[in-house]
């Protein structure tokens, strides 16, 4: 039994070090968005959410904090970007599973990696 | 078996009880479908050590848990490279108490093999002592790990049930033992039923409606 938890141990290390050897979409940390520290790749469609209230998202048009893309603010602002990853999965998988739980189209995200493979965010 | 059905039964039924045809997909609902599943084997395995407890059987079924549990991780880790990020520095807490969690089972089992029991405990009452220890702290960590991730209980309610029912369990020894003599199932039973359970949590949260 040790040994299979060695094993386990090692294999779990492995693929931390060097990434899952059977999926097909590897994301890379990058320093994306002029981020002070390497993040994940982000993708965002803008034509598959031009049904919601753009203030969802593009809080500055009414709160007047910031402007421009998300990114001026949220990678650079040094009062915000210690929040970064946690207010954009509330934001971004909080409103996917808040319509799956009412039962409205437009799913909660899948796999991380459907997310975080990179396509441009606007 | 009647025993493992409850457990089983109860842990499924409360993910159930907020957003039942709620769904992250068929990879994502089957994985977590065989966490909650581990989790059900893990309070099976506490509820079922009374006095007259056969040690074998607890033990070969301590591996099929454990089994599962490697199998739950693994899941993620290997079929989605986006995962292992959640393990890393900086990974949410609830994360850091599932890894805990499967590691101090580990160490769970292995420190009540023989001869590493025998190194480490003295005597008998000593190993039983901290074996319950151990037992709790692996309970609490995994069920703050299902509840923290906040997405099958997603309800405050089912959150309390999830977290009074590990509580009861690690609590409620006074009352286990009084159900006497209770013939642990086999691995392979608890791995079949286990993955059958797997498969329906996921199929009825992505069932095509």
């Amino acid at each position: 039994m040790k040994y299979f938890l060695l094993a386990t141990l090692a294999a779990a290390v492995s693929v931390m070090l060097f990434g899952s050897p059977i999926a097909r979409e590897k994301p890379l940390r990058d320093h994306y968005y002029e981020s002070p520290e390497p993040i994940l790749p982000m993708s965002f469609a803008h034509e598959d959410h031009v049904s919601e209230n753009c203030i969802l998202c593009h809080h500055n048009y009414v709160d007047d904090t910031g402007g421009g893309p998300c990114m001026n603010c949220h990678t650079t602002n040094q009062d915000v970007w210690p929040l970064f990853e946690q207010q954009y999965h509330e934001l971004c998988r909080g409103c996917h599973e808040e319509k799956a739980a009412l039962g409205i189209d437009g799913g909660p995200p899948r796999q991380c990696i459907e997310c975080h493979r990179g396509d441009d965010l606007p | 078996m009647t025993p493992l059905l409850a457990t089983l039964a109860t842990v499924f039924a409360i993910t159930f009880l907020g957003a039942p045809l709620m769904g992250a997909g068929w990879f994502w609902d089957a994985g977590n479908g065989m966490g909650f599943a581990a989790f059900a084997g893990l309070l099976y395995l506490a509820i079922t050590s009374n006095r007259r407890l056969d040690v074998r059987a607890h033990q070969v079924l301590a591996y099929a848990v454990l089994l599962l549990v490697v199998a739950h991780a693994f899941w993620f880790l290997l079929g989605d490279a986006t995962a292992v990020e959640f393990i890393k520095i900086g990974a949410p807490d609830y994360m850091w108490l599932g890894v805990i969690a499967l590691l101090l089972f580990g160490i769970l089992i292995v420190s009540a093999d023989v001869p590493e029991r025998l190194r480490l405990h003295k005597d008998y009452a000593g190993f039983r002592y901290w074996h319950r220890v151990l037992t709790v702290v692996v309970i609490l960590a995994a069920a703050y790990h299902i509840v923290g991730s906040n997405f099958y209980l997603g309800t405050w309610y089912q959150a309390t049930l999830f977290a009074l029912m590990s509580v009861a369990v690690c609590l409620g020894r006074d009352y286990w033992i009084r159900l006497g003599e209770i013939n642990i199932v086999s691995p392979v039973r608890f791995l079949v039923l286990s993955s059958g359970l797997a498969i329906a949590f996921a199929a009825i949260r992505n069932w095509p409606a």
